[in-house]
């Protein structure tokens, strides 16, 4: 796999920042994950940061290298984040289960795969146009669909942050997946809060991603623009950016290609663990890993001297 | 733990299924052993062994790692790794084959198909003054073949010097040595602090490894071709930087008689330029200029920018 991946979050005009993000690769897979913890409800950072670090773990568990079924994976983990959030809030007897939305993207073999609860979006970005997008799940989204409401009044209306479904809370979130999306060379899959496409749309965010330059300048500059379109109210703004490249093509700068990687490797990105020394495993090689190492290199060896 | 040198394995010894005969090299990283598997044929092995973390004593077959060190070695290991995995999916006869990997000693051996030869440092030290520019081109137009395929790996070789280009009985070279130098090396990991040749390493090498790339080679291969021409490596870059006492081959007052075309020189100061954006970027760009058939030093001198700027012009209009 070949691409470059940036991802930022900003607090905006909040005391605090319930937005987190993370990605994380092994050799032949790949996830993207983004999750808004909800503000009125209690702990709603709490909710997001379970969800993030509970898909990730998960990912880390199960991508070896890859994913048996990605379909399976988010369905399965996406529920099991929620339960999650829920045991959280038992084990610290909350009166009410935090809530967080997410959206998930998955990649391997050349697919994507998505999933999403909530209004936290996905956009496929597809010879500068939006190829595909998430649905929100939200009130507005509703009424939008029953021809109540049009774009530009549902960007003002009261009720556009009511989302129905999410992970925490007290209902069972409804979870809405993908089908298998093959990628393109010069697809850019971009994950990113209300924050971001409150005050962009759409259309401003194609345009951010497609002006030129990697994820690592067209992000921080979409960002810096929602949030002066945002002013005085910005909420968080957060963003997981990709940039899809031919395998085999021709060395571009701050891609990343995983081919070298050990198969049980993993390289992690998760923001809000800032502060959070490395995990010891970076640096440790067990006697396992070890071996593995070497039957694998032997076994690439076998494989190209045909 | 103070700098020291380890010792190698003994000769005769029995390595896996090899029979160790002599050392061939010792890096800091490693030593690299001739030795000979069942049926007699020759290979190159090449022992992991980091001399800042690891020791072996005189008469010793393992080499101790002080507890404090494990982490560190270990990691370390896992570079090796990285080496031995892009190493195995290069195929190509410009660039050392990996025959196999294994574990013994407390440490772990890539085994490489053993090219009979000698390395380009040892041929100019023998042409001194004498290297002529047609083999220089023919040299270095088939070794930048090898290059490109690690380039496209997305690999960078980062210690390209004459002493790692092998020139085989039939001229043709292979590049050797892979991972002396690998980028993840570096990163956060003091002890294992590359060791570069001086005079061959980029300004990047030393500072600004952010900004690594297949410029960085290119500058190691306008280094090496210069030893070709001069016989030696231009000055360090790290000094270059602080102070540019480097005189431009195209520019040097005492001219080479004619020896070299000014294209070649040119082009050897081209790959030399300290900012890496000014240098070639792709080693296709470096390979087409080493194809152009060489004229004369008799072509007026031009301003150094303007040339830059009509070989730029030139390589655009090209591609």
């Amino acid at each position: 796999m070949k691409f470059t991946i940036f991802q930022e979050s900003r607090i905006g005009r909040r005391k605090t920042n319930q937005d987190r993000l993370a990605h994380c690769y092994s050799r032949n897979a790949l996830l993207m994950v983004l999750a808004d913890g909800m503000g009125g409800h209690l702990h709603g950072e709490i909710a997001a940061h379970i969800a993030v670090q509970y898909m990730t773990n998960a990912f880390q568990r199960e991508a070896r290298p890859m994913l048996l079924d990605p379909s399976m994976f988010l369905s399965r983990e996406l529920s099991q984040a929620h339960g999650a959030i829920l045991d959280y809030a038992l084990e610290k007897g909350l009166r009410e289960a935090p809530r967080t939305t997410m959206v998930a993207c998955v990649i391997q073999e050349g697919n994507a795969y998505w999933a999403h609860a909530g209004d936290s979006r996905l956009y496929l970005l597809r010879g500068g146009r939006v190829h595909l997008q998430t649905r929100d799940h939200s009130r507005v989204q509703l009424m939008m669909d029953q021809g109540l409401l049009d774009v530009r009044s549902a960007a003002t209306h009261p009720d556009r942050n009511r989302v129905y479904s999410c992970l925490g809370g007290t209902h069972l979130p409804q979870i809405e997946f993908s089908h298998r999306t093959p990628l393109k060379v010069g697809d850019i899959i971009a994950l990113c809060t209300d924050g971001v496409w409150g005050p962009m749309g759409g259309e401003g965010i194609l345009r951010g991603l497609t002006a030129g330059g990697n994820p690592a300048i067209t992000v921080p500059r979409l960002l810096s623009e929602a949030e002066s379109a945002a002013g005085a109210s910005c909420d968080n703004l957060s963003m997981i950016a990709l940039d899809w490249h031919e395998d085999s093509g021709d060395i571009i700068p701050d891609a990343v290609s995983t081919q070298t990687m050990a198969l049980s490797d993993f390289t992690t990105r998760m923001d809000s663990f800032q502060d959070m020394r490395p995990p010891a495993n970076d640096m440790d090689l067990s006697d396992d890993e070890i071996e593995t190492a070497i039957q694998e290199i032997n076994a690439a060896i076998q494989k190209y001297s045909k | 733990m103070p700098s020291q040198v380890n010792c190698a394995l003994p000769a005769g010894f029995l390595l896996d299924r090899y029979r160790i005969e002599r050392q061939l090299s010792l890096g800091g990283f490693s030593i690299v052993y001739l030795a000979y598997d069942a049926d007699g044929t020759p290979v190159a092995i090449k022992e992991y062994l980091p001399n800042s973390l690891a020791l072996r004593k005189e008469g010793e077959i393992e080499p101790q790692v002080p507890d404090d060190n494990l982490p560190a070695f270990r990691y370390g290991m896992k570079c090796f790794f990285e080496e031995g995995r892009a190493l195995a999916r290069l195929l190509h006869p410009n660039v050392v084959r990996v025959l196999n990997f294994f574990r013994a000693n407390g440490t772990v051996y890539m085994v490489m198909q053993f090219e009979r030869g000698r390395t380009l440092h040892d041929y100019i030290q023998r042409h001194r003054g004498q290297v002529a520019e047609r083999f220089i081109r023919n040299v270095f137009i088939r070794m930048l073949n090898g290059l490109r395929e690690v380039h496209a790996h997305k690999l960078l070789h980062l210690d390209i010097k004459p002493s790692n280009i092998y020139l085989r009985a039939d001229g043709t070279p292979v590049l050797l040595d892979f991972g002396a130098a690998r980028q993840t090396l570096a990163q956060g990991q003091p002890m294992l602090k590359p060791m570069y040749t001086p005079g061959f390493a980029s300004p990047e090498h030393y500072a600004n490894r952010e900004t690594l790339g297949p410029w960085s080679d290119i500058y190691s291969v306008g280094a090496s071709m210069h030893a070709c021409v001069v016989g030696t490596a231009p000055p360090r870059s790290d000094e270059r930087t602080k102070e540019d006492t480097f005189t431009p081959l195209s520019k040097a007052s005492n001219g080479n008689d004619g020896k070299y075309s000014v294209r070649l020189l040119e082009l050897i100061d081209w790959c030399l330029l300290l900012d890496p954006l000014q240098r070639p970027q792709s080693v296709y760009t470096l390979q087409k200029e080493l194809s152009q058939k060489p004229r004369r030093a008799s072509a007026p001198p031009q301003s150094r920018f303007g040339d830059f700027l009509s070989r730029l012009k030139s390589t655009i209009g090209r591609s």
